[in-house]
């Protein structure tokens, strides 16, 4: 059972080395981080070169605090790093299923089980690994450049941060198993992701103990090292949710007929 | 125009050199891809086109929507 389990990550890992997967999500996730201390720290200069003030304008930008920086790296990585993560991945059962080949893996003996949650531990593998790798590298950055702040705060923001990625990425697994369309599925997700954060924004108390709170959470450790009450609640209602909807899929999965879905 | 080329030259260049080499190997093994394949969603010209002169976004497009899978 835990051999099939081997096997199946295996080629999970296998596929995603073959069509670069592992060298570019990575590198896209380092530039992000590395692009938002570098712009931060030259922001006065690039204004003053391309930015088509009238001559003279005195320019009294604050120089930007490190939390303001790392914040911004997580905004990046929550706008263009989601998008490319979901879109990257909104096939990764849907397409297998689309062209036959989920009904040659499961004319086997392989397990539903298996099956998703190789996918499912690859998939946190890759993007948390993304993540850890850009992240390091905007507080590398921001520490040389612009400012440091305590790396307890650093590395608990960046915790709670990688709870919110891991929630996204379970949902976009799950839909990715029960839906049959790639562009509803990429939809679903990022809607989901999105409603979230812009609730959280603008009613926080609306949204107390959800896994919205998550990224806001992460801010409050980057900038005051504490976060407010709820905190607690808003990780186990996560996690809860998590394993919720794994096994909500695991469970429809199973009850799935495919034939149909294959001409 | 000189006061870009004066600007240019006060960057600091050990600094902006890691983002410049990632988004060099991102476009090589984008081009590399490209090539090798026979088929791509779309004019394979384009898609190099893209890959080339699209700043640090083309050659994620390409690997989003332009490879094809079989």
């Amino acid at each position: 059972m835990r051999s099939q389990w081997i096997i199946l990550f295996k080629k999970e890992f296998r596929e995603s080395i073959r069509n670069f997967k592992w060298l570019w999500i990575p590198t896209v996730f380092v530039l992000l981080g590395l692009m938002q201390p570098i712009t931060s720290y030259y922001i006065a200069d690039i204004l003053e070169q391309f930015g088509g003030l009238p001559e003279g304008t005195v320019m009294e930008l604050p120089p930007p605090s490190g939390a303001e920086v790392l914040t911004g790296t997580l905004g990046q990585f929550s706008q263009i790093g989601f998008l490319v993560l979901v879109l990257a991945f909104m096939g990764t059962v849907v397409t297998e299923k689309n062209q036959g080949t989920l009904i040659m893996v499961l004319v086997k003996p392989v397990s539903y089980v298996n099956y998703l949650t190789a996918k499912w531990v690859h998939l946190l593998i890759l993007s948390l690994t993304s993540f850890v790798l850009g992240f390091v590298m905007s507080v590398y950055y921001t520490f040389l450049l612009i400012d440091t702040i305590p790396i307890s705060q650093v590395v608990n923001g960046a915790l709670v941060y990688a709870l919110w990625i891991t929630f996204v990425m379970t949902i976009v697994l799950c839909l990715s198993a029960l839906l049959n369309s790639t562009a509803f599925v990429a939809f679903a997700t990022l809607g989901t992701a999105i409603l979230f954060s812009i609730f959280s924004l603008y009613a926080p108390d609306l949204m107390k103990g959800t896994p919205g709170m998550l990224a806001t959470y992460s801010q409050q450790f980057f900038y005051l090292g504490e976060v407010e009450s709820g905190f607690w609640i808003s990780i186990f209602v996560t996690l809860g949710l998590i394993l919720a909807m794994m096994i909500a899929t695991i469970f429809l999965f199973n009850k799935k007929e495919f034939a149909k879905d294959v001409q | 125009m000189n006061e870009i080329i004066e600007s240019f030259q006060e960057v600091n260049w050990p600094l902006i050199a890691p983002i410049l080499i990632l988004s060099l190997v991102l476009m090589i093994v984008a081009l590399i891809d490209c090539i090798k394949h026979d088929k791509t969603n779309g004019p394979q010209w384009i898609w190099i086109l893209v890959i080339v002169f699209v700043n640090f976004f083309g050659p994620i497009l390409y690997f989003l929507f332009g490879r094809r899978n079989d």
